[in-house]
């Protein structure tokens, strides 16, 4: 029983140790500029480039699109970083020699970014509807909701697996960057995902955010929450497989560690 | 200014542009900034802009290869003093006979030029895989704009660097200024899709006349007048923007000596 | 006219504390110096961490304004002509920090020799004397990330005799170097020294002070406490014996009745591994022992030798027993 509650604890002081970490960095006018007018920008961005461009999607499309998007901003760089900041800070040989249960310290870095990356979306549908017109008198509030909670959850689990990569790696921005620039390119952000080559689309299918947007353009235009249920479940699946892989990375990571003795020299 | 020092300024610039792009060529931040990016963002605009002729691809082309010398500006050049903080070479700069500005000038002269290396990427990627015959229209009109834009976003450059080096909070802006001037420079749209109000700003990046000059140039056959306006008004604004940078570089040095924030991290 | 010239000089941080209420806090950092240093002379400033050795050395290589006072290098003022001052001297700030990593060793004083409008081809022929001079000659092709850290503190030794200033400032420059490292940068100095460059040196190292310096200024809390040559501020002890016993845990009071005796003049604790070893400074020598060690009766004793004094002790007395 004890243990389940030390387990519980820990959970929550990683969490509470990356929502330190990340409001440390945070200052009123860095949160408006990150994640407030930097996602205007980006979804004005490709709204007006669809707006001069033939492709034939609507402005909706691009609007709800790079609004979800927007998760992937906490999921990916907010989780890599906590986790990164560890290899920074050198205290990844302290946490590794600790007795605590991996999984827990793992999942509890991502928790407060899943938070914030709601919170996010939110703001760029409030753009949406007050700037740009998005339509929501068709929208079920709560199925939109649940939406983004599982994508964002879902992409904090790619988030994951990339911060395990970045214990091993130099080039965390390198990485980070690709990956949010590879989702524009291959979730439906802001190309359909039925244009795309079908070599690429088999890559959008095991992506995260891919069903989040298409549910979250399906709920918009009337749909209820039972019509996107199995693509949500698929979503929370893959969300789950990406968590396990970057769970497995990180313990091999450990026992690398522990083999060669160069944790802060990589 | 003694006739010697011209000639010394020169070599410092020269040193500082070889040396920057010896120490940028393995630093995966720059080239995913140079490459990657803005060949995500072509992608990206040949799928929204839809299938509009060959005219357009170049204008995907070129407007992407934009996006990438604004990011190097914006997050390079913006850096180029900074950095030099974190390292701690600052302090040691400064204390040189060599003013600091002309160091800046010649790591900022680096970064563009080297993030030119986006739209060439983007062009060889465009027509090798996707099949396109691509071509530059007027090509002595296009590389004239070509030195102009490097030029005008050298100086654009050190306005940042400056700026972002007196203001943290300033700096705190610098990833939400990426996206704006995309849209406010008019590198993959004309901006006279965007409400009326913000042309004034689009007239005072030399990034939007950069965009018009090259745009002009490689998707069609302008007469001289026509280039002349963007071409005018990129040296104006360069000359602006070396003023501004002058006169924060001079503000800089002297708060960084009576507050001792030279070394600092 | 000498070649540096200090006087009264001062120097206030200002810092901002809390978050909610903003305070400025003020910090005297230097308190007032005065001092002059003479053509070809080696010059130490000699005091604990945080005694203002740094902002000094900052103000005189024009990258600080005095907050009072005035300090002039070659009859130049170090805030209003501080272009002049740059071209003729040369500084280094102890560490490893303040190089391009990812540059070789050639590279990185190529491009400093150019900011000092260092002409190319001098460049080139200096550069191999000068990686010669500090023993970098093999490594220089390197990239500087795999230097060691006293190959770094050479290189730094190197990229400061670019222009071949007539004035260095060296701040430090053993900082943080094993035996071996810091013995290689003081014979690299001494070879400086020998060419009759006048050198302003900082060090928190006794030895390497009186190794080294001509005179040396002991600053304790931005002041100068002593200025004179190392062999006149060991005088100023020499009427004093160096007791040293060693103890394994001396409680406070102990210590307090200890230097409360009539022929104690200071006494410093040094930590050693498992025991302390406690340096007395008495002009009674080894007549003291006895009383001392009764003083000590409680407490569990080692070995008891007595010394002459050296420049430390010498720096301890003026600094009041802090090392």
């Amino acid at each position: 029983m004890s243990k389940v509650i030390a387990n519980i604890r820990l959970f929550f002081q990683g969490a509470v140790l990356s929502y330190i970490a990340l409001f440390a960095w945070l200052r009123p006018s860095t949160y408006i500029a990150t994640k407030v007018v930097g996602p205007l920008a980006q979804i004005l961005f490709f709204t007006l480039m669809g707006k001069f461009g033939t492709s034939g999607e609507s402005a909706d499309f691009y609007i709800i699109g790079n609004a979800i998007q927007i998760t992937a901003l906490s999921g990916i760089y907010g989780v890599t970083f906590s986790l990164a900041g560890d290899r920074w800070n050198g205290t990844l040989p302290y946490l590794f020699g600790t007795p605590a249960n991996r999984m827990t310290m793992f999942l509890g870095r991502a928790v407060i970014h899943i938070i914030d990356g709601m919170f996010g979306v939110l703001i760029g549908f409030t753009w949406g509807v007050t700037l740009l017109g998005l339509d929501l008198s068709n929208t079920d509030p709560w199925a939109l909701i649940l939406v983004i909670a599982v994508t964002t959850f879902s992409t904090s689990g790619l988030g994951l697996m990339l911060g395990s990569l970045s214990l091993i790696t130099r080039n965390v921005m390198f990485i980070n960057n690709t990956a949010y620039f590879l989702l524009l390119v291959l979730s439906g952000s802001n190309i359909a995902i039925d244009r795309l080559p079908s070599a690429l689309q088999a890559i959008s299918n095991v992506l995260p955010l891919t069903r989040g947007i298409a549910s979250a353009r399906a709920i918009i235009d009337g749909a209820t929450f039972r019509d996107v249920r199995p693509a949500m479940l698929e979503e929370i699946g893959i969300g789950i497989i990406y968590i396990m892989f970057g769970y497995v990375l990180f313990r091999w990571i450990e026992v690398l560690a522990k083999r060669r003795g160069t944790l802060e020299a990589m | 200014m003694k006739p010697g020092m011209l000639k010394a300024y020169i070599h410092v610039i020269k040193l500082a542009f070889i040396f920057t792009l010896k120490q940028s060529m393995t630093d995966a931040f720059i080239l995913f900034g140079i490459f990657v990016q803005p060949l995500l963002i072509a992608i990206m605009a040949l799928f929204i802009l839809g299938d509009q002729g060959d005219e357009l691809v170049i204008f995907i082309v070129v407007g992407s290869g934009l996006t990438g010398l604004w990011d190097s500006v914006l997050f390079q050049s913006g850096n180029s003093i900074t950095r030099e903080r974190w390292t701690g070479t600052l302090e040691v700069l400064v204390a040189m006979p060599t003013p600091i500005a002309v160091i800046v000038f010649g790591k900022n002269l680096a970064f563009v030029t080297q993030a030119l290396g986006s739209m060439i990427v983007a062009y060889t990627f465009a027509s090798i895989i996707f099949g396109y015959p691509l071509s530059i229209e007027s090509p002595m009109l296009f590389i004239l704009s070509i030195v102009l834009t490097v030029l005008s976003f050298v100086c654009l450059g050190l306005v940042l660097a400056t700026l972002f080096v007196l203001n943290p909070d300033v700096q705190r802006w610098q990833n939400g200024l990426e996206f704006p001037v995309f849209i406010l420079a008019g590198f993959l749209f004309p901006i006279a899709i965007l409400p009326m109000w913000t042309t004034p700003l689009s007239y005072i990046l030399a990034p939007y006349w950069a965009a018009v000059a090259l745009h002009l140039s490689s998707s069609g056959k302008p007469n001289i007048l026509e280039m002349g306006l963007p071409w005018v008004m990129m040296v104006l604004l360069g000359v602006l923007y070396l003023f501004l940078a002058f006169w924060l570089f001079r503000k800089m040095l002297f708060k960084a000596r009576v507050d001792a924030t030279l070394s600092g991290q | 006219m000498n070649t540096i010239e200090v006087r009264d000089l001062r120097r206030i941080y200002k810092t901002t504390v809390g978050v909610v209420r903003r305070k400025i806090k003020e910090v005297v950092a230097v308190d007032g110096i005065t001092f002059d240093v003479n053509r070809g002379e080696l010059f130490g400033l000699l005091g604990p961490n945080g005694a203002g050795k740094t902002t000094m050395i900052k103000m005189l290589t024009t990258l600080l304004i005095p907050t009072d006072g005035t300090a002039n290098i070659l009859g130049y003022d170090v805030v209003h002509q501080a272009n002049a001052i740059r071209s003729r001297i040369g500084f280094i700030f102890g560490g490893e920090r303040g190089l391009y990593w990812r540059l070789s060793g050639i590279d990185n004083l190529r491009y400093f020799a150019s900011l000092y409008h260092v002409d190319p081809e001098v460049t080139m022929k200096r550069i191999p004397q000068l990686l010669e001079l500090v023993g970098l000659s093999d490594r220089g092709d390197e990239k500087v990330e795999g230097y060691s850290r006293g190959m770094k503190q050479r290189l730094h030794i190197a990229r400061t005799l670019l222009h071949d200033p007539e004035i260095l400032f060296l701040d430090e420059p053993t900082m943080g170097l094993d035996p071996v490292g810091g013995r290689e940068i003081r014979q690299v100095i001494r070879d400086l020294q020998s060419e009759k460059k006048t050198i302003l040196l900082t060090t928190h190292y006794m030895f390497e002070a009186d190794a080294l310096c001509e005179r040396v200024a002991v600053i304790d809390q931005g002041r100068i406490v002593a200025l004179d040559t190392p062999e006149a501020l060991k005088q100023g002890v020499s009427d004093l014996s160096v007791i040293e016993i060693e103890v394994f845990g001396v409680p406070e009071e102990v210590m307090n009745q200890i230097r409360n005796l009539p022929f104690v003049d200071t006494v410093s604790v040094e930590d050693l591994d498992q025991k302390q070893a406690l340096h007395v400074h008495s002009a009674k020598g080894s007549e003291a022992i006895p009383p001392l060690l009764s003083a000590l009766e409680s407490v569990r004793v080692g070995k008891v030798t007595v010394r002459e004094p050296t420049l430390e002790d010498a720096y301890v007395r003026l600094v009041g027993g802090k090392v």
